[in-house]
């Protein structure tokens, strides 16, 4: 499958980083009435007794809402690409309190699963809050601590934690490494409807949700030890002897694709779309300080191509470490 | 004969202690007292639980409302006795849908009882004349979870020592 790179920035992309593994999104949905919340009911009677009116109130009934425990885990991160080796690679998960009071959970981490090809390491410590909010692991961001500081969640809310793993050494690419979070309320665990007498928000019963108060989600990492970095630059030159972009001055752009890291890029395939407001130089493009021909039909690697828009394509082939940087060269005028 | 009169009257009275007595436990109202309060009203909550009957078959009954949560059913029973010794005429018994729950379709009974909704607590009418207007301006059917109250209105009058019943199930939001 053609590896089709964008080249409008430095990029250090993985080639399977293609492969994504969607964040599964989860409403969590509001469980409504707070436990402890009295719902009281009063009935009312009118009558007549021969021609006299009379209305009478009932007694007033009480129902307590008692406490749901329920707990939803989430991966925002997608699958994570990294080296053999690499050190305190972060997954990214919410664990959201769906249950109708505040709530304590035990978070577990668990990166020997099966169905992958290697088990992460997990770091020492291995899961934090994401205190800044930045999605990656920082100084700022807190341990969790069994016990110590487990999340107490409101009703409703959520907390972002990271889970932080090493990769081990020797994997082949491809390999992937499945890294799972858990949830558990603190109050307990169970089937759907078990309950904790007196256990709930102000002395009313717990009861287990139908997420039994426990949820995992599970995220993962794929070994992409071949990495392709874009450099482009573009150099003006216009019809007056100077640089400034004005209409009929020319552009040229210089692509530099570098290969690092082992392993092969199969059938790595460059295309880079003409900017709007310039025009394609025939001729002008060039692999290496080869010029190929404009035709993407002919022998030769590349070519220009105005379907599905103005691009020029160039076919790199499979790329190690040692193909050495690859450099694309094209020129455009401005319209 | 005339033994047999007397240990008949005195039978008599003892049914109407007992009675009193029954709706003694019943009632949190007072004593009536010249044409007031004439009728004690109880109201109950209940959930329907899941017990094992004398075969050890799971059956549903209901049984004190508990471990209510969000999503459970609560069946609200209300009883009207007549505690006194004269009928009690245009009876009807309103009940307020109970704050944090919704009514649930077609779950009021009341027998010998024309059930009405109200969606303000004032003007009562049956499910097919209650109308909403949405924010957009458009007009349709009343759902049953926007009914505010239920009126239950008795056909006949209720009698010395009688009672009647009305119910109604609301899940709580």
């Amino acid at each position: 499958m053609p590896y089709s790179m964008p080249s409008r920035q430095a990029l250090s992309r993985s080639l399977l980083a293609a492969v994504t593994l969607a964040a599964m999104p989860y409403s969590a949905h509001a469980l409504g009435v707070v436990a402890g919340t009295a719902i009281e009911n009063t009935a009312q009677v009118s009558y007549t007794i021969g021609t006299t009116p009379v209305t009478t109130p009932s007694n007033t009934v009480s129902v307590t809402v008692a406490e749901v425990l329920d707990v939803v885990v989430t991966l925002q991160s997608a699958t994570t690409s990294v080296s053999p080796g690499a050190t305190n690679q972060a997954l990214v998960y919410r664990v959201t309190n769906t249950g109708n009071s505040s709530e304590a959970f035990q978070l577990t981490l668990n990166s020997v699963i099966g169905g992958d090809e290697f088990d992460p390491t997990p770091a020492s410590p291995s899961i934090y809050f994401d205190t800044d909010g930045s999605g990656t692991l920082t100084p700022a961001d807190t341990p969790y601590v069994a016990g110590s500081n487990d999340p107490l969640l409101v009703q409703d809310t959520f907390t972002t934690l990271l889970v932080i793993n090493n990769i081990p050494t020797g994997l082949v690419n491809g390999a992937r490494g499945f890294s799972q979070l858990t949830a558990q309320s603190r109050t307990g665990t169970g089937a759907p409807g078990t309950v904790f007498a007196g256990q709930g928000a102000g002395g009313t019963d717990a009861v287990v949700g139908t997420t039994g108060a426990d949820g995992d989600a599970t995220g993962q990492y794929v070994v992409a030890d071949v990495q392709l970095a874009a450099a482009k630059t573009a150099t003006i030159t216009d019809p007056f002897g100077g640089s400034r972009p004005v209409p009929g001055a020319r552009i040229r752009y210089q692509i530099v694709v570098t290969p690092t890291g082992t392993g092969t890029a199969t059938a790595a395939l460059f295309r880079d779309p003409i900017p709007l407001n310039t025009t394609f130089v025939p001729g002008s493009l060039q692999l290496n300080a080869v010029t190929l021909t404009d035709s993407s039909a002919d022998a030769d690697a590349g070519g220009f191509v105005t379907t599905p828009s103005p691009a020029v394509q160039v076919t790199l082939g499979n790329l190690t470490q040692a193909s050495g940087p690859q450099t694309v060269v094209f020129d455009v005028t401005i319209n | 004969m005339k033994k047999g009169k007397t240990l008949m009257a005195a039978t008599l009275a003892t049914l109407l202690a007992s009675s009193a007595l029954y709706a003694a436990a019943n009632t949190d109202v007072a004593a009536p007292k010249a044409g007031q309060g004439c009728i004690s009203l109880k109201t109950v909550a209940e959930t329907e639980q899941e017990v094992l009957n004398e075969k050890g078959e799971r059956v549903k009954r209901l049984a004190p409302a508990a471990k209510v949560v969000p999503g459970s059913e609560v069946v609200w029973t209300v009883t009207a006795s007549n505690v006194c010794a004269a009928a009690a005429g245009n009876v009807f018994i309103d009940n307020p849908v109970p704050q944090h729950m919704a009514y649930v379709p077609n779950s009021a009974t009341g027998p010998g009882a024309d059930i009405a909704f109200s969606l303000d607590g004032r003007r009562f009418a049956a499910p097919e004349q209650l109308r909403v207007r949405d924010a957009d301006g458009t007009e349709r059917a009343a759902r049953a979870d926007e009914y505010t109250h239920i009126r239950w209105s008795f056909k006949n009058a209720i009698a010395p020592g009688q009672m009647a019943m009305a119910r109604f199930r609301a899940t709580l939001k």
